[in-house]
């Protein structure tokens, strides 16, 4: 993997080209007369020449490899996009227990039980927040 | 006298059971979710936002404020017992935690609440003498001089939280350009929308500062697996008259060192906390003990952080710009209250300008007797496992980005933001300019399209307006100075190296 500094400006270069491209396609206007496109093109122009002084520092100095991971994150997105996918499917029930049994694998030690507790904790706290503080959860 | 006036009527909003309850509340919740390891006060904020829109409006900003003032109080506690700095935290860890060591927690943590106490009260005096009058001064301003002032914000910020002014405010950019999303206001035309009718309204920033703070904080926690050790010992809290005596001086100096620089763009508890510290080092009685340890250590710093935390509400409420990440966010709470924060806020709204003042006094009050009588429970919240945490946290992101919009596909927005909050915290980018930077983008955008028009298209307005002229020289004079500094110290740094292998070159010869 590139070093740090250059994994950053990569990163940020790519925003800014992604935006500055879409902006091209709105009409720009003139600066007396802004149109929709020309302040986002400005601004991810500007991004731009950050992103390439980032890339020119990191031939400069050498910065360490990013650490990513892609364990936990992925754990952690899964449980996240499950949770909105069971609850808009079948309910946000399904949705919490998805949610901690996924997210626990992120966790040093997994234990069944405790998840299990979490779980009903999550569900009676959900319920609270339908009838007491009016959140449209629609929980069974 | 018209400010004793105003005062007793913030009072009398204040003091209603309704409000003193959510002021209670929040600053319960706030000190917990502070002192959890890992989450500040903008994570605490974040995850917390949600929970006010059933609320009436001034009981809602009131329970926002206590979360915010509670979580910072919250994470010098825990910088102080065991040596767990957040960002907002790390100078408490000092002598904070040297007094730890030598037995004397419960002095460090009594000095920490009565200088924050301290610190809470003059920030109040300031913030009801300043924010008004500097309202009417906002209201001077022109469209060019706002932008000026919000690009100085962006400095500002990028330098102060990030290190990297090149960093920072490359995220400032990237914020800006996520508020572009959604219907452009004027023309009505899509921006960047993908013809997704969700994106149509832009993205929410509740969903931005949940992924970018809540799940991308939990993740990164997760990856670095430490093990806490619950704090166990003894804690003796009330100081002997002459230890008392030591807290005044050096706390009266960090209250109005901190109330300086928590009006400042970019300012706020942070730097206040490092000011304060450095001036307790020059001019103490005991200048030449801090750092090992002794009362002046903590209390200039604990006096700061939370004059800083409530005078940088100043700028927010009298001018309208927020100027920091978690001011940002007070901003949005305001915005989706249907309050805009601004020179005319005060005018239009009194009741809650003066009664969120006045809640901040009772919040302080709170907070004396929350943190020092009841200390050792609080301490008890170490001993809750992260495994028994994360998940609950986890569900409180989803349950606050659904119930913005009762729009379950916000929690997938939210977790896109949290992985991407996730690969810039990995590439050593702080999120906090970029929700700065997205929350104020479209402001920015509205006064750069008005100081154009009413140029007929020219840029020399921007030199022409003496206010913006005077903070670009200034943010260009702080640009060279930086980009000067830096050159040198790389220049300094090969140097050194060049020398270290010569050295090197010459004793293997020998």
């Amino acid at each position: 993997m590139p070093n740090q500094n250059i994994s950053r400006g990569v990163v940020l270069a790519f925003i800014a080209l992604a935006y500055a491209l879409s902006a091209l396609r709105l009409p720009i206007g003139d600066f007396s007369q802004v149109g929709p496109g020309l302040f986002p093109l400005l601004v991810s122009g500007l991004l731009l020449v950050i992103a390439l002084l980032i890339i020119a520092q990191s031939f400069l100095a050498g910065s360490p490899t990013p650490y990513l991971n892609l364990k936990n994150i992925a754990v952690i997105m899964v449980s996240l996009g499950g949770f909105a996918v069971l609850s808009k499917g079948l309910d946000v029930l399904a949705g919490i227990i998805w949610l901690v049994l996924v997210a626990g694998l992120a966790s040093k030690s997994y234990s069944w039980m405790r998840n299990l507790q979490i779980t009903v904790a999550l569900a009676l706290i959900a319920l609270a927040f339908e009838k007491l503080l009016g959140f449209n959860l629609r929980l069974i | 006298m018209d400010i004793l006036h105003n005062l007793a009527f913030g009072f009398e909003h204040a003091l209603s059971l309704q409000n003193l309850m959510y002021c209670a509340i929040g600053c319960v919740v706030g000190t917990f979710i502070g002192l959890l390891p890992g989450l500040g006060p903008l994570a605490t904020i974040s995850v917390l936002l949600p929970l006010t829109f059933s609320m009436p409006t001034d009981s809602a900003l009131i329970m926002l404020a206590g979360i915010y003032y509670g979580a910072q109080y919250g994470d010098s506690v825990s910088a102080i017992t065991m040596n767990i700095p957040h960002a907002s935290s790390i100078v408490a860890c000092i002598d904070g935690y040297k007094m730890t060591l030598k037995g004397q927690s419960g002095l460090a943590l009594f000095t920490a609440g009565v200088s924050s106490f301290i610190g809470g009260t003059v920030a109040i005096v300031v913030l009801a003498i300043l924010a008004p009058t500097l309202g009417k001064v906002a209201l001077l301003f022109s469209p060019a001089d706002y932008c000026a002032l919000m690009l100085a914000g962006f400095f500002c910020v990028s330098f102060v939280t990030t290190g990297s002014l090149l960093n920072g405010f490359a995220m400032c950019l990237v914020g800006v350009l996520l508020g572009q999303i959604g219907t452009d206001i004027e023309t009505g035309t899509q921006r960047f929308t993908f013809g997704l009718p969700s994106l149509m309204d832009g993205i929410s920033a509740v969903s931005v500062a949940l992924g970018c703070f809540g799940i991308a904080e939990i993740t990164k926690n997760l990856d670095a697996r430490e093990e806490r050790t619950p704090f166990n010992g003894k804690i003796k809290l009330m100081p002997t008259w002459s230890e008392f005596k030591r807290i005044l001086p050096s706390a009266l100096r960090g209250s109005v060192v901190g109330s300086l620089l928590g009006i400042l763009p970019g300012g706020g508890p942070s730097i206040a906390q490092f000011a304060a510290y450095a001036l307790d080092k020059k001019v103490s009685k005991h200048r030449y003990e801090i750092g090992t340890g002794v009362i002046e250590g903590v209390a200039g710093q604990a006096a700061a952080d939370e004059a800083a935390a409530r005078t940088s509400f100043i700028p927010l409420m009298s001018i309208g710009i927020p100027e920091n990440a978690v001011m940002a966010l007070m901003m949005a709470a305001f915005i989706l209250k249907g309050i805009q924060p601004g020179p005319n806020m005060i005018a239009k709204h009194p009741d809650l300008f003066w009664g969120l003042v006045a809640s901040m006094w009772i919040g302080n009050c709170f907070l004396l007797v929350l943190n020092v009588p009841l200390v050792r429970f609080w301490l008890s919240v170490f001993k809750i496992p992260y495994s028994v945490l994360f998940p609950s946290i986890l569900f409180f992101c989803c349950i606050g980005s659904f119930s913005v919009n009762n729009n379950l596909d916000d929690i997938l927005v939210t977790t896109l933001f949290g992985l991407l909050g996730y690969i810039f915290m990995r590439l050593n980018l702080d999120p906090a300019p970029l929700m700065l930077g997205f929350i104020l983008g479209p402001m920015l955008e509205e006064y750069f399209r008005r100081a154009m028009v009413l140029s007929r298209g020219s840029f020399t307005v921007f030199l022409t307006d003496t206010f913006s002229a005077i903070l670009l020289t200034l943010v260009a004079v702080f640009i060279l100075y930086q980009s000067g500094s830096s050159i040198r110290k790389k220049y300094l740094k090969r140097a050194g190296t060049g020398a270290v292998q010569e050295l090197e070159i010459a004793k293997g010869g020998a």
